[in-house]
């Protein structure tokens, strides 16, 4: 794995090319730039061996989420919110066949030369552009046409076209209030619309489910929908006001992702190991790649632990101490007290930086999408410090012949 | 001139600021063909007797008057930065904001900023919508495509104050919920927030929280 400097007389015209041809509408969060001018290559056998890990992990986790949407009594180890909680009865009618499942594991690599995996963003994984059309600007940039990567979105389009007719319709429903989730739908959606589907962008709330099937309420757009590509988190669902949510627990309109993501985006999630190898399902690679998980019982920080939110997202909320900014760490030790059950206690592993040409050490995470069980290109990102935070860049990932 | 050419005129290479120019109105312009507007007004920045090098300005007024004012700030020496965030809505629905006019008004903008000479290093003249946070919907069809700032979207008081810039200005008939949220913390860290209507000169307001704002859980 190595880092390839992107020129610096080369880096603007870069970082305008990612903007307009590749989606990245947030490149900036605060006083720090999110596009690393920087692209990480992979080797041909790191790519392997970390598709080879992808895919068993997706393996467990498929099999794992299908034992809890069938047994409550475990499922409620996992502490999931009490309105999804109500909702497993519902969910019985789910068809892994019928729906589109994606994933996307985070891989660090770590000082003692192995991979350590911090979670699976289970339920909405983004950076779908980042994954699909920014690796080709980096290449070109560069002047590396030798190097290869696998398109995210290329991938996703394959397997709709399996499951759809071209000429249905899709709803790619997200928070419309915010353009980076708007961006991750939009070349989604653009892509989606070259291969003729009938593309529908709109919010959660404008889906009104009858007898089961899905259907958009947006004037002049109010078709039935073939297909819910959802990127609203499903915490944030249920909050929804009126509360018209119920329909996509039970809906047969098909979904990617189904609600039955919601068991593995708990990072409770490793407290039902126990009862799913009990159940002959087994959880070995999730056990050597995870690193130790604990709940959190008393107060008193374990001595090489942090504390990591159930729900958390793009590394909010982490008590990695170094990493913290003003009185982030205080803040969120304070939080714990207040709210045990919405964190978990984690073995802090060390995280090996890579170091640059230029000599600066960057700590990588490399996201590896699964669609379908099947590994589907990488979204990675870069931070100086060792936690991969919304001040971390975006870095494209090229792989070696 | 397409949406790319005219984010480069508002966002050149070799200046300062530009890195918070946000990119998705532009990106707008080509995806749904925008024009210029035919009702553009010259405003005047009566409230600005001159340059202020320790100063930032927040035009928070509605997009097409913000971008007209930011111009004549332009020609005061500003750069205007253009910092709207809101997505079109879905083809054939009604919305909550207006994004068509402020992208159009950035075309026509953009053909005057390009014949004005601005130092690399003028202090910003941040553009917004004072519409931005308009998220009433008559009917639950309507398409919701309101926006807030966030702390995220803007530089930090440090960056502010490590580059000369102790005082905001906000031009604006009030202090919106979002910014007061962002200043307030940008006067914790001792820079001053000033307000104008636009016309009057801007007087300094001390920021403070509600009893509302205080019980709220505060953010990580």
């Amino acid at each position: 794995m190595r880092l390839i400097k992107i020129p610096e007389n080369k880096y603007y015209e870069y970082r305008i090319q990612a903007m307009f041809d590749c989606y990245k509408w947030d490149p900036q969060f605060c006083d720090k730039n999110t596009l690393s001018k920087y692209v990480l290559i992979l080797t041909k056998t790191e790519n392997k061996e970390l598709i080879s890990l992808t895919e068993k992990l997706d393996k467990e986790t498929r099999l794992a989420e299908e034992y809890l949407n069938k047994n409550i009594k475990i499922a409620k180890k996992l502490e999931l919110p009490k309105k999804i909680l109500k909702q497993i009865p519902n969910m019985q009618s789910y068809n892994k066949n019928k729906n589109i499942r994606l994933m996307r594991y985070d891989f660090h690599p770590s000082t003692d030369s192995t991979w350590v995996v911090t979670e699976v963003n289970s339920d909405c994984p983004g950076g779908f552009a980042e994954s699909s059309l920014l690796p080709n600007i980096a290449r070109n940039t560069i002047n590396m046409p030798e190097l290869e990567y696998k398109s995210f979105g290329e991938q996703m389009v394959e397997v709709i076209n399996k499951k759809l007719n071209k000429k249905w319709t899709i709803m790619m429903v997200h928070c419309t209030c915010f353009s980076d989730d708007r961006q991750v739908m939009q070349y989604m959606g653009d892509r989606l619309k070259m291969e003729g589907y009938n593309i529908i962008y709109g919010a959660a709330d404008h889906i009104k489910f009858k007898n089961k099937n899905a259907y958009c309420i947006l004037d002049n757009n109010q078709v039935r929908i073939d297909l819910i590509f959802r990127f609203t988190p499903l915490e944030w669902l249920i909050q929804m006001k009126p509360r018209r949510w119920d329909g996509y627990f039970n809906t047969t309109t098909i979904s990617c992702n189904h609600p039955i993501s919601i068991y593995a985006q708990s990072k409770r999630f490793p407290f039902v190991w126990k009862d799913l190898e009990k159940a002959g399902i087994s959880m070995e690679e999730w056990k050597r790649l995870l690193p130790e998980t604990l709940e959190v019982k008393d107060l008193s920080l374990k001595n090489g632990f942090i504390y990591k939110p159930v729900y958390g997202r793009v590394g909010e909320k982490i008590s990695i101490k170094e990493a913290c900014k003003d009185e982030e760490y205080e803040k969120i030790l304070q939080d714990v007290k207040k709210h045990p059950k919405q964190y978990i206690l984690q073995k802090k592993f060390q995280s090996k930086p890579l170091k640059s040409e230029d000599g600066k050490e960057y700590h990588i995470c490399i996201g590896s999408y699964t669609i379908e069980g099947e590994h589907a290109g990488y979204y990675a990102r870069m931070s100086p410090y060792p936690r991969i935070d919304s001040y971390a860049e975006d870095i494209p990932v090229l792989i070696e012949k | 001139m397409d949406g790319r050419e005219l984010y480069k005129i508002y966002a050149p290479a070799v200046a300062k600021w530009i890195d918070w120019v946000h990119p998705v109105p532009f990106v707008a312009i080509d995806t749904y063909n925008r024009k210029p507007i035919v009702d553009w007004i010259d405003r005047k920045a009566i409230f600005l007797k001159e340059y202020q090098q320790d100063a930032a300005i927040f035009i928070d007024l509605p997009g097409k008057e913000s971008i007209e004012l930011g111009i004549d700030l332009a020609h005061n020496g500003y750069r205007p930065i253009p910092i709207f965030n809101g997505t079109d809505e879905q083809q054939g629905s009604q919305a909550t904001t207006d994004t068509y006019l402020i992208e159009s008004c950035l075309i026509n903008g953009g053909e005057k900023l390009k014949n004005i000479k601005l130092e690399n290093d003028a202090n910003p003249a941040f553009l917004l919508d004072s519409y931005r946070t308009n998220r009433y919907r008559a009917k639950e069809s309507i398409f919701d495509n309101s926006w807030d700032l966030y702390k995220q979207d803007i530089p930090s008081a440090e960056y502010f104050k490590q580059n000369g810039i102790t005082r905001i200005i906000v031009v604006g008939s009030a202090l919106q919920p979002d910014l007061k949220k962002i200043f307030l913390k940008f006067q914790e860290r001792g820079m001053d927030i000033y307000i104008t209507d636009g016309y009057l000169s801007p007087k300094k307001i001390i920021l403070a929280k509600t009893i509302k704002e205080r019980l709220e859980k505060e953010e990580i």
